[in-house]
């Protein structure tokens, strides 16, 4: 192996082995943790179309918090976990921190389990201050400690991962050579990876947001000691965290659609000016854009309200122009070899698309105005994950237990996997789509007269639902059979 | 209705989308050399198109903020409060917790139809969002309910009747009962 400077990157057989084994580790941790996850969210769609009505409704709201973190994170660790492996080829990122990652992320899942499911601790996943505070007797302060604790110590581990694979990228390529300075400067080397770039680019916006989301806890620390904390600086923060992780979590994902596709296509996708100026507007961009969240929030400046608006708006130009358009020229009569795998990057993409169609519409503040907290919002939100990030890094899981376990797949068998969770995928958001446009708010337990109408729109999601989960089986069973026989 | 049309121009989109990905899909059963040119080419003509339809976008719609406008006065202002779980609405300023009982208890605030009505939200405890449907069930508008902040919430109502108000920002266990009521008249 050769990085891109012409050094060797020294990798023996034997750690090269145990990154393997670590990152089948996670792969397979993912697989097992999707089906409870989306059981989860099985459960809360069930609830809304009234199949528990016995049970109470702090359930639900548990359960949200629960599914919505769970899902958050697995999907973050999947995306670093993915492009931790992917790096190895250009960088040494270390494995005794993947492990530390690892062994901290169990146990803040652990914590959360506690805090959601034994403690009803339900303030939904972004804990909007002063909420965890206000409990009204549902959950004990143990259970918000806990839920603290839990993003603490997942804030720690997955803050020194992000440093570590800033390190080992910073040992291999300067700053600007990662952020593809020579290219913008109009030099054509030396070859910078789109996976380096891109994963700079994110990892830095990932910094960030972690620092950000120390202040919050903080914060909420200072509250709980009887300091007041302005709830608006509280939001702004929480929002930043928060839309970075969920951001960065679904570029890395992209990136290792750039890495690995190619070979699928029989093409080449290299760095050049535009992809460098595209990633390099999409690091200026994305931390600004978060502010579409607080549109609602009338105190917040008008100026930063339309700020927030443009900054979103023109996310889609890197988007749209440069890696959406640049999968469809790399797959665009060629020599495609489809497989599970290839076919879960281009469908990702083609979801991470159609999400983002929906987001830049809520983006607008005018529309905004009557799509904020309804149904719209998860819609476009599990369009991105469901059908774009959270397929590809199946997608990856699948590429890499194959690779290492030299088990092939069944074409009969992954068409009707793909042919499932395609159709129940999309049948369960259009339902969130459809309740969107008809007035249904978001987190709701339990849907009262005036919106009595997304209980019906539950029913027919739990239907797409059960197509989906039984596609979900399909995958796990093949795709967990290579990765168990490539780990023994 | 503003959410439809929004949802048709989703549509439109994504099914473009959806079918030039078919497309390029479907031409891997003929494969060729491509001529990265040509690509190259269109790929600048789609970056002006896509620019083109944003900034077109932003024109349309960045100048119609439901955000207070200075140069316009309410004809009336109720005064409201988000608490766990329900939002009281008053002709006067609403300051402590015996008058937020008596306004979540008391007759539904009258609003004359046509006239330009100033909400002033805040909340006494967690951060709400003060949710105005029709009387046909649609969502109007809508604003955050923020302890220690007033936000303003300007709206003409066209439709006389009863509105309801739905809390859209969870806020805890009884999130989902949480409402207001005032008359259009």
């Amino acid at each position: 192996m050769t990085a891109a400077t012409g050094e060797p990157v020294l990798w023996n057989e034997a750690e090269l082995a145990e990154f393997r084994r670590m990152t089948l580790v996670w792969g397979i941790t993912v697989l097992l943790l999707l089906p409870i996850l989306a059981l989860l969210g099985y459960f809360m769609r069930l609830y809304q179309s009234g199949a528990f009505s016995g049970m109470r409704a702090e359930w639900f709201y548990a359960v949200l918090t629960l599914h919505s973190l769970g899902m958050v994170g697995t999907w973050f660790v999947g995306s670093m976990a993915g492009v931790s492996y992917l790096l190895l080829k250009y960088a040494r990122p270390s494995l005794g921190v993947s492990k530390f990652a690892y062994i901290g992320t169990l146990l803040g899942v652990l914590l959360l389990i506690a805090c959601t499911l034994g403690g009803l601790f339900g303030t939904g996943w972004y804990f909007l201050y002063p909420l965890p505070l206000f409990a009204q007797g549902v959950w004990a302060p143990w259970a918000t400690f806990t839920f603290f604790l839990a993003l603490t110590i997942l804030g720690v581990c997955w803050t020194v991962w992000t440093l570590d694979m800033l390190r080992a990228i910073a040992q291999r390529y300067s700053l600007g050579a990662a952020l593809g300075l020579n290219y913008l400067a109009g030099k054509s080397g030396p070859e910078l990876p789109p996976l380096i770039l891109i994963t700079t680019v994110s990892l830095i916006v990932s910094l960030s947001g972690f620092v950000a989301a120390v202040i919050v806890i903080a914060l909420f620390a200072a509250r709980a000691l009887g300091v007041n904390v302005d709830p608006l600086l509280m939001k702004n923060l929480t929002f930043f965290f928060g839309h970075d992780l969920v951001n960065i979590t679904m570029y890395l994902g992209i990136a290792m659609v750039y890495e690995l596709l190619p070979a699928y296509a029989g093409r080449p996708w290299k760095t050049n000016r535009v992809v460098a100026l595209a990633w390099g507007a999409v690091l200026f961009l994305v931390l600004f854009a978060f502010f579409h969240h607080l549109y609602m929030d009338f105190a917040q400046p008008t100026w930063i309200q339309k700020f927030g608006q443009i900054c979103s708006y023109l996310l889609a130009v890197p988007a749209g122009v440069v890696s959406i358009f640049g999968t469809l020229a790399l797959v665009y009569a060629s020599r495609m070899k489809w497989t599970l795998a290839s076919t879960f990057f281009f469908l990702g993409i083609l979801g991470w698309g159609i999400g983002g169609i929906a987001a830049v519409i809520d983006s607008t503040v005018e529309v905004n105005f009557h799509f904020h907290n309804t149904l719209w919002v998860p819609a476009h939100f599990h369009t991105y994950y469901l059908m774009g990030v959270v397929l590809i890094i199946l997608g990856f899981i699948d590429h890499t237990g194959k690779e290492l376990s030299g088990l092939e797949e069944k074409p009969s068998l992954s068409k009707l996997t793909t042919a499932l969770l395609l159709i129940g995928g999309y049948g369960f958001l259009f339902m969130f789509y459809w309740g969107g446009v008809h007035s249904v708010p978001r987190r709701y337990a339990i849907y009262p007269r005036e919106v009595m109408q997304g209980t019906f729109y539950a029913r027919v999601a739990v239907g797409f639902i059960t197509l989906l989960l039984v596609g979900i089986l399909l995958y796990l069973w093949e795709t967990g059979r290579r990765c168990l026989k490539a780990l023994t | 209705m503003i959410q439809m049309h929004a949802f048709y121009v989703f549509l439109g989109v994504a099914g473009l989308l959806t079918a030039v990905f078919l497309y390029v899909a479907l031409s891997t059963r003929n494969a060729r050399d491509i001529n990265i040119q040509s690509a190259y080419s269109l790929r600048k003509r789609l970056f002006f198109i896509v620019l083109a339809v944003l900034l077109l976008g932003m024109g349309m719609t960045l100048g119609k903020t439901p955000y207070p406008k200075g140069n316009e006065l309410p004809d009336k202002v109720v005064f409201v409060v988000g608490k766990q779980f329900s939002f009281a609405l008053s002709d006067a300023p609403i300051t402590n917790d015996q008058e937020y009982e008596a306004s979540t208890f008391g007759a539904p605030v009258q609003v004359p139809a046509g006239s330009l009505i100033e909400f002033r939200v805040t909340s006494f405890d967690v951060n709400h969002s003060f949710s105005v449907y029709s009387p046909d069930d649609h969502l109007l508008a809508q604003t955050q309910a923020m302890p220690g902040y007033v936000n303003r919430l300007r709206v003409r109502f066209d439709q006389p009747g009863r509105h309801y108000v739905l809390c859209l920002e969870l806020c805890g266990m009884g999130h989902h009962r949480m409402r207001g009521v005032f008359d259009v008249k």
